[in-house]
């Protein structure tokens, strides 16, 4: 018999029983729906890590941060200067693509004086006027005033109410950020200290600066984090490391700190691998109940098989093989899984979908995981599905097939 | 054509052999009608599920146009029944859940062929048994009589070498029962289908050209007994 007549035939005795075979084919589903829901946000919260905290392989190119971190707190020595560049360019050449010195323009931590207190403040530096801010008084900073590096800057309206009670009192008074002082020439309203995906805002903080200022002179020169760049294909880490380890020894301020490099690639790895230590033991409950979903289907193979004896013997005596009989068994065993495991890979992804967004609200600081529903999630789901049907199919069909002609028809 | 020599047959129940049928000789030629009556529990259905390869468990020699299926396996009987036989029950045995065409159109299906090449033949067979346009019906909904027409057709669809009918009328009222007997006739007249029919209605036996008695086992008599054993 034809395999197009099987399964015809097949899908006409399950919808025959809808209400039983329905039944049998919800505890396949729960069991695919979870694994396919764990997976989905297990690999959700892997790819998330991995484009937060990865070294960037998706543009094509690679970059790590090596940092320098002073032995004393409030030195003013910097980590890197011109003759590092230089001297690690010569050295590692070869593997490195480009280094630099990276001059951070969002929210810096630092002091300041404002008007005559010294407070904490946060400080993003602008290079071009910017709109992302709504002024409440005064005037935003010109792309003139950015490039000469005129001394003026923006306040946010919590910070000039608390010193100056009003944003229009705090116009024209000055705050000084290391050896500069600037002139408050706007206010602008607050913002969150986070975007919408997840990233700290640069207008979340409390004073805008013209960045060419506050990088002027041998400031542009120095600074205490440098930026790797490489090739796509390089081994970053391991690069990174000896770069690092070399600048302990001959880094320009090598004595008065340390200059660091952390592998996230590697700690990623490390995660991953615990998020798949926990995936699996999760898949490994959901097998339990695979099983026990796959003893309903043999269940109810069997009760199909006996309650089919009349409709065995008419074929049999029409010309089947028993080979025939126990396809057609096989071929419903396994169309019922494979309906429960497909709707359970439907369900699974859907929940998958829903569960993410509350996940990443309930752990917050911006950290955004979507579900990650793979190829291989659908395969899997398909397979394990399939073989459940076969497995726990096997025997029923066989029983049938082996049924006595003469006992049938007697 | 069938050629049965010193068939016996035991049933096996506990510690308990039943010798069911007792060195049984018969010879059917092409084109015959037969039946085969006698008491229940006779062996009459027995013999006839050995002649028509239900039945595999017997001692004895059985030639069919000289093939010996003494020696043959199962999976041999399947398309043995398949290409050769066609079978007419008592209880019509029919597919509650499929339609009229589909049980009709099975041992074509189980012969290999596709669904879409079947309909015609179906077609044809349902006008030779009087069913016209009733493809789309379910068994269940049919009387009797019909139901044994579906079941006839079924029977004839794949041009079978003989048909079997193992008390094709047994269910039926005497009327149903004459229609039923003169489609059969007609398959053997105008046909030429050989026919062995199991029956213990006298009325019936009477209707066939020969008529084979069994009592505990044994062939008592054969209306042309005397010619086949000349032959």
């Amino acid at each position: 018999m034809r395999i197009s007549e099987l399964l015809r035939t097949a899908l006409r005795s399950l919808r025959a029983n809808k209400k039983r075979s329905f039944l049998t084919i919800i505890g396949i589903m729960i069991g695919i729906a979870a694994v396919i829901t764990i997976m989905g946000i297990g690999d959700g919260i892997t790819q998330t890590m991995y484009d937060k905290f990865g070294n960037n392989t998706k543009q094509g190119q690679q970059s790590t941060e090596i940092y320098y971190l002073p032995d004393n707190e409030n030195s003013t020595v910097n980590g890197f200067t011109q003759q590092d560049l230089t001297n690690i360019d010569n050295r590692f050449g070869g593997e490195i693509r480009r280094v630099r010195i990276e001059h951070a323009t969002a929210n810096l931590n630092t002091h300041a004086e404002i008007g005559d207190v010294t407070k904490n403040v946060t400080v993003s530096l602008l290079k071009k006027p910017t709109t992302a801010v709504k002024l409440v008084a005064g005037r935003t900073l010109s792309a003139n005033e950015l490039v000469t590096g005129q001394a003026v800057a923006l306040m946010k309206l919590s910070l000039a109410k608390r010193q100056y009670g009003t944003a229009q009192n705090a116009l024209g008074t000055t705050v000084t950020v290391g050896t500069t002082t600037y002139q408050i020439v706007g206010v602008y309203k607050d913002q969150a200290e986070y975007s919408l995906d997840g990233d700290q805002n640069k207008y979340g903080a409390g004073v805008l600066l013209p960045a060419d200022l506050y990088y002027r002179g041998d400031a542009v020169n120095q600074g205490d984090t440098i930026k790797l760049t490489f090739d796509q294909g390089s081994d970053a880490g391991r690069i990174s490391k000896r770069v690092a380890k070399y600048l302990k020894k001959n880094g320009t301020a090598a004595n008065q700190g340390s200059y660091q490099y952390e592998d996230m690639e590697k700690e990623l790895k490390q995660f991953s691998s615990q998020m798949s230590i926990i995936t699996k033991f999760i898949s490994f409950i959901a097998a339990i109940s695979l099983f026990i979903a796959g003893i309903g289907v043999m269940n109810m193979m069997y009760i199909s098989v006996s309650e089919r004896t009349q409709e065995i013997g008419i074929r049999l005596a029409v010309g089947a093989t028993p080979a025939n009989i126990m396809m057609q068994f096989l071929v419903e065993a396994v169309a019922l899984t494979v309906t429960g495991g497909l709707l359970g890979f439907l369900g699974g992804a859907g929940l998958a979908h829903l569960i993410a967004p509350l996940l990443s609200h309930s752990i917050g600081g911006g950290i955004h995981i979507h579900a990650h529903i793979t190829m291989t999630a659908f395969l899997l789901a398909f397979g394990t599905s399939a073989a459940v049907g076969l497995i726990f199919g096997i025997l029923p069909a066989r029983q049938a097939a082996n049924k006595n002609l003469i006992d049938i028809l007697r | 054509m069938i050629k049965l020599t010193n068939i016996n047959k035991y049933y096996r129940q506990g510690d308990h052999r039943f010798h069911v049928l007792h060195d049984i000789n018969l010879t059917v030629d092409q084109g015959e009608f037969v039946a085969i009556i006698g008491e229940s529990g006779s062996g009459k259905s027995t013999l006839i599920n050995i002649i028509g390869f239900l039945d595999d468990d017997f001692t004895g020699t059985y030639f069919y146009e000289g093939q010996p299926i003494h020696d043959y396996t199962r999976k041999q009987f399947s398309r043995l029944r398949n290409q050769n036989v066609g079978f007419v029950f008592q209880n019509f045995k029919l597919i509650r859940e499929a339609t009229v065409a589909e049980n009709v159109a099975l041992p074509l299906l189980y012969a290999g062929q596709r669904r879409r090449e079947v309909g015609e033949r179906v077609t044809a067979v349902l006008d030779q048994v009087g069913l016209h346009g009733y493809e789309n019906q379910l068994p269940q909904n049919m009387s009797g009589g019909q139901q044994q027409r579906v079941s006839i057709a079924r029977a004839i669809i794949g041009h079978p070498h003989f048909l079997i009918a193992d008390e094709p009328t047994g269910a039926l009222d005497t009327e149903t029962s004459q229609e039923i007997m003169n489609l059969f006739k007609s398959l053997n007249r105008d046909e030429g289908t050989t026919i062995i029919m199991v029956t213990h209605d006298p009325h019936v036996a009477a209707q066939c050209e020969r008529v084979v008695k069994i009592i505990d086992g044994r062939v008592v008599s054969d209306s042309q007994g005397a010619q086949n054993a000349d032959k």
